[in-house]
C-alpha cells in the first residue's frame, strides 16, 4: 500500500510480470544477510529500528513478488489502477445461471444437513459443480497470465496500458469471485 | 556484559546450553544433580523459598498444594481458555483471576511467567556456577505454534528472571539449527516435535549460499496443547477406571496417590520403548497392591488418538510450503515423546524414510537455541534462520468477520498497512481489534489486543490514518500508526488482552530476586575464596617439603611473590581476579609439584596442579 511502491524496485526489477523465481529467491537470500535484525542486536537502538523496517519490507516484498496473482494486484496498486469491484457480492453476467444453480444447491445441502435428510446426491451434484467452477479458475489464470504477457511486451502507449490495466484488474474481480465460490462449497463439503 | 545461554523452556523438562569456543558445538550445562534436565517443576517451601526442579519434583509427591508442574499449559492463557486444562490437570487457579491467571502455591499466588521465572532463574544459575561468570542474555526456545500472547508471557519471564531475551526462537527452527551444524545436511527437512505439552511441524530448507548457511522455514503447523502429557493423561484415566472396578477405590485425579500413580505410569511407558511388556505394580491406600500387565500393543492402541491428532497438522504444513511427500530429503525427531515405538513407526511409514534420531531428543533444542544466541551475540557470519508467523494476523472489520493482512506462515519481521479514516463527523477514536487465527469470525480466533486509534476532529471521511502492524523476528506484534495529513507518528500502546504490563513486570522482577537465594556474585566471592585456601595451604605444605630444595631461586622467589598478591586479592572482593591469581600460582608451583613427586611417574603427571599432588 501507501509507502511501499517499491517492492520492484528493491529486487532491482522493472515493473512486469514475469519474474524468474530462481533470480528472485537469490535476491531475497542475499538482502536477508544484509538486513536481517539477527546482524544488529548489538547495534544502536536506531540501527535495531532501521534493520526490523528494511527486512520486514524486503519480506513482504518477497512474499507478494513470487506469488503470481499478488503481483499483479500488486502492480495495479502501484499503478493506481486497481479497483475491487463495487459490488463484489454480484456474479459475473455470464456465470449467473451456474452461480444460481450451485446457490440453489447449497441451500438444499444445509437444509438436508438439518433435518438429516439424504446428502449422498446432493453432495455429489455440488462435487461436480465445485470441479466445474475450478476449472473456471483455472481458465482465469490463463487469462491473467496471457494479459500479464500483454503487459510485459507494452511499449509505453498510455490509452492501450489503461485497457491492459483495466483488463487484469477485471480478472482479478473475476478470480476472487469465483475462489470465494469455491472456498463456500468446500466449506460445506467437509 | 555477562555470558549468552540458549535456554529450552519446556512443559516437562527446561535445559540450558551454550556454545563451547574450542569445540564450535553447543553443550547443555548440567545441575546439581548431576543431570541436563531440570524438570520444569516449583514448589513454594513453608518457609517461603523456592524450590526448583529435581528437588522439587520430589515434592509433587509430598507436597502436591504447594508445587506446580507443566506451568507452560497456562502462559499467555485467559481464565476462560484453561477450563479444558483444569479438568486434567491438578492447577490450583486463584478464583479472583480476571485476565491474568494467578496460581495458588501454599498461601501465595504467581502469575504464569512468574512461576517460568523461577525455572529461568535456576537455569541461569546453573550456567553462571558452570561459567563462574555471570549470565545476563539469552535465547530462549518456545513452541513455533505458539501465539503472540504465549511468546509475549515467555519474554516476560525472562525479564522477570533477570535476562535480557535477545530472541524467541521456535523448538523446531533451533532443533533444526543444531542438526545442520552437526551433520551438515542440506535440502528439505520436515521437524516434528512432540514434546510434554506441545506438538509441533516445521518444514524448512536448509540452503547453501557463498556467505554461509541459511534455514529458511517454510512452513508450521501444529497444536499447543498436545503431548506427552496426554499420553500420561490417557494412561493414568485407563488406570483409574480399572482400578475404581477391580476394587472399588475412586480417587481424586488430582491427590497424592494420583501422583504416586502417575509417576509409576510415567515408568512403565518408558519402559515400554524399550521392550515389548511392563508390569504396574501400586501399592493402593486400602493395603492391597494393584498389579497390572501392559504390553506394547495395547499402549499402542490406547496412545493412537495422540498420535494420530499430529497427523492433521503434518499434512497441512507439508501442503503450506506446497511440497509433496516425495520432495522431503529428511525427517528429524525431536521432544521426549518421540522415543515411544508407536510415534517413530507412524512417523517413518507416513514420510517412507527413517527418521533422525541421532542427537538426544531431549537436548536438541536447547542445543539449537545456544547456535543461535552465539550467532545473535556474534553478529550473523556464516548462518542466518528465517523463520515464519505460525498464524495469520487479521483485524476485525464489519459484522465481526476478520480480514487477513498478515498471512500464516510469512517470514518474519512481516508487516502490513492498513489506512483508517472517520464515519461521522467529529469522531475522536476508531476501535482497532486485532487478532490471531484462521478463523473467519472474531470471536473464534485469538483476541490479541484492542485499541482506539485517536483522531483529531475533523469532516467524517477527512482524516487518513495508517496503521502499521508488524510481526518483530520474536513472532510478536509491534504496532505504530501515521497521521498521512500531518505526517506525525504516534505510537500506540497494545495492551494484550491477556497480558502483563511492564509495572508489573518490574514489581514481579524485585520480587523475584528476592526469592533467589543468594547474589551470584557474592557466591562466586565465597568459592573463589575457600578454593585460594586450599591452594595456599597446599603450597605453604610444599615448600615445607625437603624436595622444595630443588627449586632454582627464581623458581622460589616467583612463588613467594605469587603467594603474596594471591593472599592480598583474596582479602579484596574481585573474584576474578582470585582466579586470575590462583591460575598464576598454579603455574609458579608446576616445577614444585614436580619435585613432589616419585621421579618414575612425574612425567606422567606434568602439568598437575599443587593442590591435586
Amino acid at each position: 500500500m501507501s509507502n511501499n511502491s517499491g517492492y520492484f524496485e528493491l529486487f532491482g526489477l522493472p515493473r512486469k510480470l514475469w519474474i524468474e523465481m530462481g533470480a528472485l529467491e537469490q535476491k531475497f537470500l542475499q538482502l536477508s544477510w544484509k538486513f536481517h535484525p539477527d546482524n544488529f542486536v548489538n547495534a544502536t537502538e536506531h540501527e535495531r529500528e532501521l534493520s526490523l523496517q528494511r527486512s520486514s519490507e524486503l519480506n513482504d516484498a518477497y512474499r507478494v513478488l513470487r506469488d503470481p496473482v499478488a503481483r499483479v494486484e500488486y502492480l495495479l496498486g502501484i499503478e493506481g489502477a486497481r479497483k475491487e469491484g463495487e459490488h463484489k457480492q454480484q456474479a459475473p453476467p455470464e456465470l449467473l445461471e451456474e452461480v444460481f444453480e450451485l446457490n440453489e444447491s447449497l441451500d438444499e445441502l444445509r437444509e438436508a444437513k438439518a433435518s438429516g435428510g439424504d446428502l449422498a446426491a446432493l453432495k455429489a451434484r455440488l462435487e461436480s459443480a465445485e470441479k466445474n467452477f475450478q476449472q473456471k479458475l483455472g481458465e482465469v489464470d490463463e487469462q491473467l497470465q496471457s494479459a500479464a504477457r500483454e503487459w510485459d511486451t507494452l511499449q509505453g502507449n498510455g490509452a492501450v496500458r489503461k485497457k491492459i490495466m483495466a483488463k487484469l484488474n477485471d480478472l482479478l474481480n473475476r478470480r476472487s469471485y469465483i475462489r470465494n465460490l469455491v472456498a463456500n462449497v468446500q466449506k460445506e463439503l467437509v | 556484559m555477562g555470558r549468552i545461554v540458549g535456554i529450552d523452556l519446556g512443559t516437562t523438562n527446561s535445559l540450558v546450553a551454550y556454545l563451547d569456543p574450542q569445540t564450535n558445538q553447543p553443550k547443555c550445562i548440567p545441575g546439581p544433580y548431576g543431570s541436563t534436565l531440570c524438570p520444569s517443576v516449583v514448589s513454594l517451601d513453608a518457609d517461603g523459598t523456592i524450590v526448583v526442579g529435581e528437588a522439587a519434583r520430589r515434592r509433587l509427591l509430598t507436597q502436591p498444594e504447594r508445587t506446580i508442574y507443566s506451568v507452560k499449559r497456562l502462559m499467555g492463557r485467559g481464565p476462560a481458555d484453561i477450563q479444558d486444562e483444569l479438568k486434567l490437570f491438578p492447577f490450583r487457579i486463584d478464583p479472583s483471576s480476571k485476565n491474568v491467571i494467578r496460581v495458588k502455591l501454599g498461601g501465595k499466588l504467581f502469575t504464569p511467567p512468574e512461576i517460568s521465572a523461577f525455572i529461568l532463574r535456576e537455569l541461569k544459575n546453573w550456567a553462571e556456577a558452570h561459567f563462574g561468570e555471570t549470565v545476563d542474555r539469552g535465547v530462549i526456545t518456545v513452541p513455533a505454534y505458539f501465539n503472540d500472547a504465549q511468546r509475549q508471557a515467555t519474554k516476560d519471564a525472562g525479564k522477570i528472571a533477570g535476562l535480557e531475551v535477545l530472541r524467541l526462537v521456535n523448538e523446531p527452527t533451533a532443533a533444526a539449527l543444531a542438526y545442520g551444524l552437526h551433520e551438515k545436511q542440506r535440502g528439505k527437512v520436515a521437524v516434528y516435535d512432540l514434546g510434554g505439552g506441545t506438538f509441533d511441524i516445521s518444514v524448512l530448507k536448509l540452503i547453501s549460499t557463498t556467505e554461509g548457511d541459511i534455514f529458511q522455514v517454510l512452513s508450521t503447523n501444529g497444536d499447543t496443547h498436545l503431548g506427552g502429557d496426554d499420553i500420561d493423561n490417557l494412561l493414568q484415566a485407563f488406570v483409574h477406571e480399572l482400578i475404581l472396578q477391580h476394587d472399588e477405590i475412586d480417587f481424586s485425579p488430582h491427590g497424592e496417590i494420583a501422583q504416586e500413580l502417575r509417576k509409576s505410569l510415567i515408568e512403565v511407558k518408558h519402559q515400554l520403548s524399550e521392550s515389548e511388556a511392563a508390569t504396574l505394580r501400586f501399592a493402593l491406600p486400602n493395603g492391597t497392591v494393584f498389579t497390572h500387565e501392559f504390553t506394547r500393543g495395547a499402549l499402542d492402541a490406547l496412545i493412537r488418538p495422540v498420535v494420530d491428532r499430529t497427523m492433521r497438522p503434518v499434512k497441512q504444513a507439508l501442503a503450506d510450503a506446497q511440497l509433496k511427500l516425495a520432495d522431503m530429503d529428511e525427517v528429524v525427531l525431536v521432544g521426549g515423546a518421540t522415543r515411544t515405538p508407536l510415534i517413530r513407526r507412524t512417523v517413518q511409514e507416513f514420510f517412507d524414510r527413517r527418521p533422525h534420531i541421532d542427537l538426544n531428543p531431549d537436548e536438541v533444542v536447547a542445543l539449537g537455541a545456544a547456535v543461535q544466541a552465539n550467532i545473535l551475540d556474534q553478529g550473523v557470519k556464516n548462518m542466518l534462520l528465517l523463520d515464519v508467523t505460525p498464524l495469520s494476523l487479521g483485524i476485525e472489520t464489519y459484522g465481526g468477520a476478520v480480514a487477513k493482512i498478515i498471512p500464516r506462515n510469512s517470514t518474519i519481521p512481516a508487516s502490513a498497512q492498513e489506512l483508517y479514516t472517520t464515519g461521522v463527523d467529529n469522531q475522536t477514536g476508531i476501535d482497532i481489534h486485532v487478532l490471531q487465527g484462521e478463523r473467519e469470525l472474531a470471536k473464534d480466533c485469538r483476541s490479541l489486543a484492542r485499541f482506539t486509534l485517536r483522531v483529531p476532529p475533523a469532516p467524517a471521511g477527512l482524516p487518513r490514518i495508517e496503521v502499521k502492524f508488524l510481526i518483530d523476528a520474536n513472532g510478536i506484534l509491534q504496532v505504530g500508526a501515521k497521521d498521512l495529513r500531518t505526517s506525525e507518528q504516534h505510537s500506540i500502546e497494545v495492551q494484550p488482552s491477556y497480558g502483563i504490563n511492564d509495572s508489573e513486570i518490574e514489581r514481579m522482577l524485585e520480587e523475584s530476586i528476592e526469592y533467589a537465594e543468594q547474589d551470584f556474585a557474592e557466591r562466586q566471592v565465597i568459592e573463589a575464596r575457600t578454593e585460594s585456601e586450599a591452594i595456599l595451604a597446599a603450597t605453604a605444605k610444599a615448600l615445607a617439603n625437603h624436595q622444595a630444595a630443588g627449586l632454582s631461586p627464581e623458581e622460589r622467589a616467583r612463588i613467594d611473590a605469587s603467594v603474596a598478591t594471591l593472599k592480598e586479592s583474596a582479602a579484596g572482593s574481585d573474584y576474578k581476579l582470585i582466579r586470575k591469581r590462583i591460575d598464576e600460582l598454579n603455574h609458579a608451583t608446576e616445577h614444585l609439584a614436580e619435585l613432589l613427586m616419585n621421579s618414575a611417574v612425574s612425567t606422567a603427571l606434568e602439568g598437575r596442579k599443587l593442590a591435586e599432588v
